[in-house]
């Protein structure tokens, strides 16, 4: 997979896993609006859940967006470096700004 | 039976703010002294360092209103407020993956920065002066919140408050600049961080909480005597469409603000910036779960005591309980950090103000000035945009200050989908951008009750004037307008002949780190359909029936 088709990939997944992580109340609401009757830490499960997921949930997802962009900046780097030692190919041409 | 809640030593109040002013000139002059360049002015060189920028995203995104106005919220809404506020955290690492560091690459000053690049003059003043009107609510906001913070705390009456208190703050954000908002914003994250979790725990314990000690998630023991004596804390309340209208109208809103993106610009590298993203996500993910639990305490606290806190009082919760369990000390230091919490937000409004009134209009309407012309020009704008605020807040137009929140849903509208769609879609062009902001603006207001209170859509007065119903229907329009007027215009030779579209792609390929253009990349027509398609669905479900 070229670097172009991964950082499209993990830019749309991760944008969907984090909307999914500070909105999990919105699954609630959609899948057991009155709840689940279950509890963790004391509280309702559907209360507690969105809190955790929209501060741990959110924390771990910027952990792997962190090492995910930085795995991205040396793919495209790479691709880079390929092309500058390689001709242009069809459809493709050096930036001159 | 009311009561009036003021702190009972007011000097230890003013000694405590006096120290922290001082604090906060000192720094910002410190930082400051070696700035030059509008590069200094509005992105601190690009220079700001994970942990500081970490904390600044967090203090500057968390404002007054998370000391004062949530918790009055979930005094009111209960549950429902919590599940809105828990979202905003998406803010900083939404515009970081989605164009945070592809701007920061460009090396863009403010979002209307690169809408200038991208789009050309006139979508540049169109998308800043929106963008005015939206920082200019957000600043009018914490303007007003910190004087009536001196007035109803510390017994200074309001005008005097907002005169001296507002001059002061415009003086050591002027004189500091990004550097000095950088670092104050940090030192104010740790202050509000202190203040707030720290004597929330002593508030907890007083309470009965055995979990004092860890105050985000520790009272979960109290939960069976919040459900004796408030049965309905807990329960959604609203349905599945008002949880929904949360994404488009305050997510993709914290997407929209200019002032949260200008952090992510003054990283020092683009891994800076996404190690900074982290340290927002814990210390801000902290801060929001501890408001969460003020909120429990101030409903827990107001049923099992039968103390009545009045609407008036409402925004004071978190001073009221610390009044109640805590040392006058402690109340002081709390007022000290709510106030700190209300300028870094303001700090950071008033650099985009500037920013955004220097750079993405003068400059652009003035091409030829000098670096150290432009420079002056800024902390004259900066300066300038905090006398406007001030004016404003003796006698404020109710439709800037009825809600922040508001703001959010317009900057959803006429910022986000021009930033996010010109970073990742080749067609996005000018026409398409004018007509989003200029067609999706226009509708959001129109459907808000504040210009005409008899067309709204949901109904619902606290739904309508969070701009919760506006933004369902005006976000996605503006995302289909962009991409159709983009398409069609691109396709018509007479309107695409004055699009420089190698300049654009180019533009577009190098913000995303490449040294080629690549016809195939970014040019998914197929994608900003699928985009449109969803949009309109979500526009005709937002004028359905709520």
């Amino acid at each position: 997979m070229t670097a172009y088709k991964k950082e499209v990939y993990f830019t749309i997944i991760l944008t969907i896993l984090f909307l999914i992580s500070g909105h999990t109340g919105l699954l609630f609401v959609i899948f057991a609006p009155d709840g689940v009757g279950a509890t963790f830490l004391g509280f309702p499960i559907h209360f507690i859940i969105p809190v955790i997921m929209g501060w741990f949930g959110v924390l771990i997802l910027t952990i792997i967006a962190g090492y995910m962009g930085n795995y991205l900046d040396e793919e495209i780097e790479k691709e880079n470096a390929m092309t500058s030692d390689t001709p242009v190919s069809e459809g493709e041409k050096p930036i001159s700004l | 039976m009311e009561q009036n809640w003021q702190l009972n030593n007011t000097t230890i109040g003013i000694v405590f703010l006096v120290i922290s002013f001082v604090a906060f000139y000192f720094i910002g002059w410190y930082s400051n002294r070696a700035s030059k360049s509008t590069q200094d002015l509005y992105i601190a060189g690009g220079s700001i360092g994970a942990l500081a920028n970490g904390l600044g995203m967090a203090s500057t995104y968390m404002s007054l209103a998370t000391f004062l106005g949530v918790t009055a919220l979930i005094l009111k809404l209960q549950a429902p407020f919590v599940f809105m506020w828990i979202q905003f955290i998406l803010a900083i690492p939404l515009i970081t993956i989605l164009f945070g560091t592809s701007l920061r690459r460009m090396g863009a000053f403010t979002p209307a920065h690169f809408v200038r690049e991208r789009y050309g003059n006139k979508a540049a003043i169109v998308a800043a002066l929106w963008m005015i009107l939206i920082m200019l609510m957000y600043a009018l906001g914490q303007m007003i919140g910190i004087a009536k913070t001196f007035e109803t705390l510390l017994g200074i009456p309001y005008a005097y408050g907002l005169a001296f208190g507002g001059l002061i703050i415009v003086g050591y954000i002027t004189i500091g600049g990004m550097y000095g908002a950088s670092y104050n914003a940090a030192l104010q994250m740790v202050i509000m961080g202190i203040v707030f979790v720290i004597p929330l725990g002593a508030i907890m314990k007083a309470l009965g909480s055995a979990g004092w000690w860890f105050p985000p998630l520790g009272y979960g023991d109290m939960v069976s005597a919040m459900r004796e004596v408030a049965p309905n804390f807990f329960d959604f309340k609203y349905s599945a469409k008002w949880y929904f209208a949360l994404i488009p109208s305050l997510t993709l809103g914290g997407i929209g603000l200019p002032h949260l993106a200008m952090r992510v610009f003054t990283a020092s590298s683009l891994r800076s910036a996404r190690r900074a993203m982290v340290w927002y996500a814990l210390i801000l993910g902290m801060v929001f779960s501890a408001t969460y639990t003020m909120g429990f305490a101030g409903v827990f606290f107001s049923s099992t005591t039968g103390t009545v806190i009045g609407p008036t009082d409402a925004d004071k919760i978190t001073i009221i309980l610390n009044l109640i369990y805590n040392p006058d000390w402690v109340s002081a230091l709390v007022i000290a950090g709510a106030i700190a919490a209300g300028l870094s937000t303001l700090n950071g409004n008033l650099l985009g103000i500037g920013a955004l009134v220097a750079q993405d209009i003068i400059s652009t309407l003035r091409p030829n000035l000098r670096e150290e012309t432009k420079v002056k020009i800024g902390y004259l704008a900066i300066g300038s945009a905090g006398i406007v605020s001030i004016l404003l807040a003796f006698k404020p137009p109710a439709f800037l200050v009825v809600s922040i929140l508001w703001a959010f849903g317009l900057a959803a509208t006429v910022s986000a989908p021009l930033v996010i769609m010109g970073v990742w879609w080749k067609e996005a062009n000018r026409y398409g951008a004018i007509s989003a902001a200029t067609i999706g603006g226009l509708v959001y207001l129109l459907v808000s009750p504040y210009i005409a209170p008899n067309i709204v859509l949901s109904g619902d007065a606290l739904t309508d004037s969070l701009g919760l119903s506006g933004a369902l229907l005006a976000a996605p329009l503006s995302f289909i307008v962009l991409i159709l007027v983009s398409y069609v215009t691109n396709r018509m030779p007479s309107l695409a002949a004055h699009i420089p579209i190698d300049k654009n792609n180019e533009l577009i390929e190098r913000i995303h780190g490449w040294n080629t253009v690549n016809a195939e990349r970014y040019a998914s027509n197929g994608g900003a359909f699928i985009i449109a398609g969803l949009c309109g669905i979500i526009a005709i479900w937002s004028i359905m029936p709520w």
